[in-house]
């Protein structure tokens, strides 16, 4: 089957191809996907060589077990929620790799406390959060860049890859009332941050 | 028409573009209360500016690398698949006489499976009737063979040996020929000395 063929077919049998073995199934869900899923993770961890490895970690993943696809749920759900959980596994990890800014754990008084606290300078983004900005772009990004990760993924999922509120539940393994609740916070987030740029 | 302001839950009715029985007076609200309309607004502009973001490509080759981690198997059943495909008649009669053609050997071949399980006496019977008869003509070739070799004295010997003392004279007589046949090859391959 030619690769113009494959690009015809549905998700489903695209991936039943691939469980049949045939790689160029393969190349044609990372290339229907490659675009999508490299967003979604880009605009969680804001750095765009770890965004590449992160994506091609979810791709690596899901390929390697592409047998254990079950056709009952959509692909794309399946697919977003494991760069979903690449992505937030990451900002864990990066978290636990910083150092802490409320005070050294092991500290036995208030007076330690204060010495061991960093003080920040400003609210103002890092260079290399800069940086990350300037590429992502506009006012909207930056605010994107500012959410909480749940946040930023319901956002991303329900306005950039027009997923329905369910899709997003299923996807991320959140109940339903949750996902509109996050859904709806950083929409006034969002809206608070651009008012700042407005004015 | 509600008189109170909306509820932040009823501005994302409204902003998903929700078509339910309570979202009409929700709408007339809002045209008629200008704090609503501009709050409204407000949100349906961060929607808009949302809705046009654009999905951001990786770098050039990405599929390549992906894919040099993959390994590709092509399980047993679709390797299989694949090979008869191609045998598959194209037109619809061909196929379907193909597919009577193979109903009726599958067929034929389930029938003598069955008759051998059902009269597996007979087939013992059978079985032993081959093995009779190969045995003799062993017997027969032997025989001729020993009397060419040794003549009428060897055959009677032979006629009047216990199983046994056959196996044991057959067994030494082929070491004798290997040993020969090795004795032989090693003398013609031996290099030549000075």
């Amino acid at each position: 089957m030619t690769a113009d063929a494959l690009g015809t077919l549905p998700d489903a049998d695209v991936v039943r191809l691939a469980q049949q073995g045939r790689e160029p199934a393969y190349r044609e869900l990372v290339r229907r996907y490659e675009r999508p899923v490299f967003s979604l993770v880009y605009r969680m961890v804001r750095d765009r060589e770890v965004a590449e490895d992160l994506a091609q970690d979810t791709f690596v993943k899901v390929l390697n077990h592409i047998d254990r696809y079950s056709p009952e749920f959509k692909f794309s759900s399946w697919l977003f929620k494991i760069a979903n959980n690449v992505a937030i596994d990451h900002l864990r990890r990066r978290r636990l790799d910083t150092v802490s800014i409320d005070g050294a754990p092991d500290a036995t008084s208030a007076s330690e406390v204060e010495a061991s606290t960093i003080q920040l300078a400003s609210e103002q983004e890092s260079p290399l959060d800069e940086l990350a900005s300037r590429e992502l772009g506009s006012a909207i990004e930056r605010a994107i860049g500012a959410l909480r990760p749940q946040y930023r993924a319901c956002i991303m999922l329900r306005h950039v890859e027009g997923r329905s509120y369910e899709e997003i539940a299923a996807t991320l393994d959140l109940p339903l009332g949750t996902v509109k609740t996050y859904i709806h916070r950083a929409r006034h987030e969002l809206r608070r941050a651009l008012e700042g740029v407005r004015a | 028409m509600t008189s109170r302001h909306l509820r932040p839950d009823e501005f994302d009715l409204l902003l998903d573009h929700e078509e339910g029985f309570g979202v009409a007076p929700l709408r007339r609200h809002v045209e008629a209360c200008a704090d609503c309309r501009q709050e409204l607004a407000a949100m349906e502009a961060v929607v808009a500016a949302l809705d046009t973001l654009p999905d951001l490509a990786p770098s050039a080759g990405f599929a390549n690398r992906v894919m040099a981690e993959v390994p590709v198997f092509e399980p047993w059943h679709a390797a299989l698949s694949r090979s008869v495909t191609p045998l598959v008649p194209a037109t619809r009669w061909a196929q379907l006489a193909a597919g009577m053609a193979a109903a009726v050997g599958l067929g034929g071949v389930t029938a003598g499976a069955t008759w051998v399980l059902a009269r597996a006496d007979m087939a013992v019977l059978l079985a032993q009737f081959g093995v009779d008869r190969l045995r003799g003509e062993l017997q027969a070739g032997g025989a001729s063979l020993v009397s060419a070799a040794l003549g009428q004295g060897g055959e009677a010997a032979l006629r009047g040996a216990s199983p046994e003392e056959i196996a044991l004279w057959v067994g030494g007589g082929v070491a004798v020929a290997g040993m020969a046949v090795v004795g032989l090859r090693s003398l013609v391959s031996a290099p030549s000395r000075r």
